[in-house]
């Protein structure tokens, strides 16, 4: 007669397989900055990005249809799509990040400027930058840092600053900060998009090519 | 977080913020650049570099997305075939 004991070998080594797991889970001090990136590296981040931009481009779609345009002055083709797609990564950051809060305000602003044209910024932009206004106390800016004095690294973080939305007058480290998020971000929602693109068309996009010249792929 | 603040000195009055904290965060943003991510050489790479190629890595991720844009509006443009396979999309998905 055998009596197997199974529940000898599971608790056990299911409870020590945990708890190594769990250990090797916790690194040694995870930063703000190493999560987020995580985050945007994960699938089921991918996965809610790819619902919210598929719902947000049936909805373009819907809304270009009739030839009439009701209200809004929608922009056509690819530039449409840009914006509905860096507006819904901007609500997968959770408005946590410059940048993000910088797009969804440029899409609020527009709206707010078509509707009421009298008594527009004030009360509007304030309640939108709260997030970036910071009280009046020295602050490293990118112009007046001591530490990196070059001018050659000042200039290309001016440049760097004006290529991440939101972020042209930040000081150094957020410029950084912001940086490092954006990017995360923007490789996902092109994984994203590209995922979508071979889904819903019969032959696959060719690879996004790091080398110049890029020929069709015959066949 | 906490320990980033406490190692920095007060170098000068108006800058709260140390070299080393910059340092840092120019090392990490060298880690998600492609190119300086492969060839990792044992000297650093200049905090200059660091950042060109960070701007064109950047332009070039927009030209991407532009360019998918561009597909997809195509896409979204012929109607039938486009909303039976997003449909198809969501729910293989």
């Amino acid at each position: 007669m055998d009596s197997m004991t199974p529940q000898l070998l599971h608790p056990t080594t299911s409870s020590s397989s945990d708890r190594s797991r769990r250990k090797r889970k916790k690194k040694s001090s995870p930063t703000s900055l190493d999560s987020s990136l995580e985050k945007w590296r994960s699938e089921k981040q991918q996965q809610i990005y790819s619902t919210k931009l598929v719902r947000a481009l049936k909805e373009l779609r819907i809304s270009q249809q009739p030839s009439s345009s009701s209200s809004s002055s929608v922009p056509r083709g690819g530039r449409a799509v840009r914006e509905v797609a860096d507006r819904a990564l901007a609500v997968a950051a959770r408005g946590k990040t410059l940048w993000s809060r910088a797009i969804l305000s440029k899409a609020v602003k527009l709206k707010f400027r078509k509707q009421k044209r009298q008594r527009i910024s004030n009360p509007v932009t304030t309640m939108l930058t709260t997030g970036s206004i910071r009280s009046k106390k020295q602050r490293a800016t990118v112009l007046r840092l001591k530490a990196k004095g070059l001018p050659a690294v000042q200039r290309k973080v001016k440049l760097l600053s004006r290529l991440v939305p939101g972020c042209r007058k930040q000081t150094l480290p957020v410029v950084l900060e912001e940086t490092t998020d954006y990017i995360a971000a923007m490789e996902m929602q092109i994984r994203t998009m590209t995922a979508i693109l071979s889904a819903v068309s019969s032959s696959p996009p060719p690879p996004p090519g790091h080398d110049g010249g890029q020929t069709h792929m015959l066949g | 977080m906490s320990g980033r603040r406490s190692r920095s000195r007060q170098s000068s009055g108006t800058s709260r913020i140390s070299e080393d904290q910059i340092n840092d965060l120019i090392i990490k943003l060298q880690q998600l650049l492609p190119e300086l991510r492969d060839s990792r050489r044992s000297d650093k790479v200049s905090a200059a570099r660091v950042l060109q190629d960070t701007c064109n890595y950047i332009r070039n991720l927009h030209r991407e997305v532009d360019d998918l844009s561009e597909r997809l509006s195509e896409l979204l443009a012929n109607t039938d075939t486009a909303q039976a396979a997003l449909i198809r999309s969501l729910l293989t998905q």
